[in-house]
């Protein structure tokens, strides 16, 4: 396993290194490894003393898909050496992880039947059960989704654009511009992993030449290949950022500890804060990959 | 995450060469990374598009390891032990032939049926399923049992409210019995009842009352293949089988029906589909068994809690589903194995209860040629959510001290009894 861990982490230096490496390999033969994340992570492969865990995380190791909630084990902000990684998780009610499919066109295109909408104490968004020929899975619900209704799938770019329902996926490239979307994906077929909390939607700003530009809820602009995946409308539960959380306590509930009581001066972080947006997020020049089921 | 599959998995302790721990074995690197991260796709994928690296030349070093020392000394490598082989096949630590190489592995799926499956979308699914027509409420044959005070017990509604308070109420020594039990008393105390007409009409006592069998009927279903397999309730098997419900014109006016889709959602959803697997046709029972033709399958719903229990529409689904298979299995033995009109159809009944509501179905096989839509269908008639009593107060009700609702039972409905006592002697009187 250690030996294994090694050789991922090399894998991982290498994809980090890999545009650059492509772009020298016109001129000069690559060199055999990138030499520091290499060795570094051979020397670590070879420690001898073992990380501790404090849980056991093998239920994150499932491989099929199944509709029923899975157990999960707590972290408490803890990574697998046991050090804090995240401060102030801990406790909370127990929760149990429903397997959401973030890709609409992993099986193929067509109807899918909504079954139910539900709760998810996993997310701020309400999630939906769909089924469409013989399997069911979990999505992100959409605003108005009801139990009875009819999604579509599309991968399929026409001329024209599509008159979209709520709750449909389409290509960005067939939507028309100024729909709402969400549940979008910055490389075609990776499964969505924008605009997925409750209430937010994006909007599709422009479409050029092959690419879709995206205004994401933070008003940051985002550019994609228009192949990539949306669902069209917003997230369900629009009303989360309305709730009153009345007490410490609930925040213990969901999970959350309280912050530190130490004074702090105030410094550059209190007060108003007008920063220019970030410039545009492209995914587009990164290597094409589409999934190979 | 969880939907990839993992490609680091660590062997199993046995086959490491260490001495196994209580509990299962603690991971110790970090879990495989995300497969798709925000930085783009994983490595591997990424360099199987990127250029194909040239392969280093793994050198084979005699590796220093502490096998000899037999204990961890920093430094040294692990020892790798060939995994241990005891000599001879074990049947609880042996794995077992992969499904690929299982000589009964067939390349067509199979969808099956059995006592865990909860349907979708119901009796609405089973329908289509079995190829059958849906007639609400029970036939006039039987409602005709039901009404004739002739086939009735001496104090009937005395005697059903016994057996229902002996199992709510007198069973246990604890406060309130739990679902478990107060579920199969109330069924044998119905049976009892029911058995007593016996002395009335004594061809009723050749019946015989069977748990525990298995069933096997398969079907081929518009290029599906189907399967019902395995345990199902309480089937009370008779000597001589129940009459036709339906008249010949009834059964030829069911060509004309046509069955009900529900597209986009398959009617095979919720099966389980199969590769592994055997096309049987079986009763159960063996050959020369006296009691060969079933009559009525109970179905004791009494999970105690509530997700365990099929709710009433999966419930009816499954009742049909198994009455199905009986009399599939029971056509198979009689009429062979071509499909064809039967002559003399098949009628299975079935009563499914949570022991308190109940579900009576009447289920008549009139073809086995199930493989198209249209032609002849199955007949079955459903009456549904029959409560036998509205509430069973185990501890009485007080308000201010005063006992605003004695222990007892509630809103008994005698008619529902009357059902269930006409289901078991039609076919005899």
């Amino acid at each position: 396993m250690a030996a294994a861990a090694a050789l991922c982490r090399a894998f991982g230096a290498l994809a980090v290194s890999a545009p650059r490496a492509a772009a020298a390999r016109a001129l000069v033969p690559p060199p055999p490894f990138p030499p520091g994340g290499a060795l570094a992570a051979a020397w670590r492969g070879l420690c001898g003393s073992t990380p501790r865990c404090t849980t056991d995380p093998m239920w994150k190791c499932r491989v099929k898909y199944t509709v029923r909630p899975v157990g999960m084990k707590k972290t408490g902000g803890r990574d697998h050496t046991g050090r804090i990684r995240v401060r102030g998780i801990g406790g909370g009610h127990k929760r149990r992880y429903r397997m959401i499919d973030f890709q609409r066109l992993r099986y193929n295109e067509g109807t899918e039947k909504v079954i139910a909408v539900r709760y998810d104490p996993c997310r701020s968004a309400d999630i939906a059960l769909v089924a469409g020929g013989n399997q069911k899975r979990w999505i992100i619900a959409t605003e108005n989704m009801q139990p009875g209704d009819l999604i579509k799938n599309s991968s399929h770019i026409g001329r024209m654009a599509v008159l979209a329902n709520e709750g449909d996926a389409y290509p960005l490239g067939a939507l028309p511009v100024g729909t709402l979307i969400c549940n979008l994906e910055s490389h075609p077929g990776k499964g969505a992993q924008y605009i997925r909390a409750a209430g937010t939607c994006g909007v599709l700003l422009r479409k050029v030449n092959g690419t879709a530009i995206v205004q994401l809820p933070s008003k940051r602009h985002m550019q994609v290949l228009e192949t990539c995946v949306a669902t069209v409308g917003r997230v369900s539960n629009v009303d989360h950022n309305k709730r009153v959380i009345g007490k410490a306590g609930r925040n213990r509930w969901l999970g959350k500890r309280p912050h530190t009581g130490l004074w702090h001066r105030k410094g550059g972080w209190a007060g108003r804060k007008i920063k220019p947006l970030p410039p545009m997020k492209s995914y587009v020049n990164l290597p094409r990959i589409t999934t190979q089921q | 995450m969880a939907l990839r599959p993992v490609v680091l998995r660590r062997a199993p302790a046995h086959s490491r060469g260490i001495l196994t721990r209580p509990g299962p074995p603690r991971p110790r690197g970090p879990l495989p990374r995300t497969p798709w991260t925000t930085r783009g796709p994983p490595p591997d994928q990424l360099a199987r598009v990127v250029e194909r690296r040239p392969v280093r030349e793994q050198v084979e070093l005699d590796t220093v390891t502490y096998a000899g020392r037999q204990y961890f000394v920093p430094g040294l490598a692990r020892p790798r032990f060939p995994p241990w082989d005891r000599g001879w096949r074990e049947p609880w630590h042996s794995p077992g032939p992969r499904y690929e190489d299982m000589p009964l592995r067939k390349e067509r799926g199979c969808f099956i049926c059995h006592q865990r499956v909860r349907m979708l979308e119901g009796v609405r699914q089973a329908q289509w399923l079995t190829k059958t027509k849906l007639v609400q409420g029970l036939p006039a044959k039987v409602l005709s049992i039901a009404e004739n005070p002739a086939y009735q017990l001496q104090e009937q509604e005395e005697a059903v409210h016994r057996a229902v308070a002996h199992a709510r109420l007198w069973e246990t020594t604890e406060v309130s019995p739990r679902r478990e039990k107060y579920c199969p008393v109330l069924f044998e105390d119905l049976i009892h009842l029911c058995r007593s007409m016996s002395v009335k009409y004594p061809s009723l006592a050749r019946r015989m009352l069977a748990r525990n069998y298995r069933i096997a009927a398969t079907w081929e279903r518009e290029s599906t293949l189907l399967q019902i397999r395995g345990l199902n309730g309480i089937l009370m098997n008779s000597m001589t089988p129940i009459p036709p419900v339906a008249s010949k014109e009834e059964i030829l006016a069911t060509k004309d029906h046509v069955l009900e889709t529900f597209y986009p959602i398959s009617p095979t959803i919720d099966l389980q589909e199969v590769n592994v697997y055997q096309e049987l046709n079986d009763t159960g029972f063996k050959d020369g068994y006296p009691y060969s033709h079933p009559h009525t399958l109970y179905f004791l719903e009494s999970a105690n809690k509530r997700p365990n229990r099929f709710r009433p529409e999966q419930l009816r689904a499954k009742m049909l589903m198994f009455a199905f298979g009986n009399a599939l299995a029971k056509a198979k033995v009689l009429y062979g194995n071509d499909p064809q009109v039967l002559e003399q159809p098949i009628v299975v009944q079935s009563v499914g209860t949570d022991g308190q509501l109940f579900q009576f179905l009447v289920f008549q096989l009139n073809t086995t040629d199930l493989v198209s839509n249209d032609g002849i269908k199955n007949l079955v008639w459903i009456d549904s959510d029959q409560n036998l009593y509205e509430s069973a107060q185990c501890v009485p009700e007080v308000k201010k001290r005063v006992v605003t609702k004695p222990t007892g039972i509630y809103g008994l409905q005698p008619e529902t009894f009357k059902k269930f006592l006409a289901l078991y002697l039609h076919g005899t009187v």
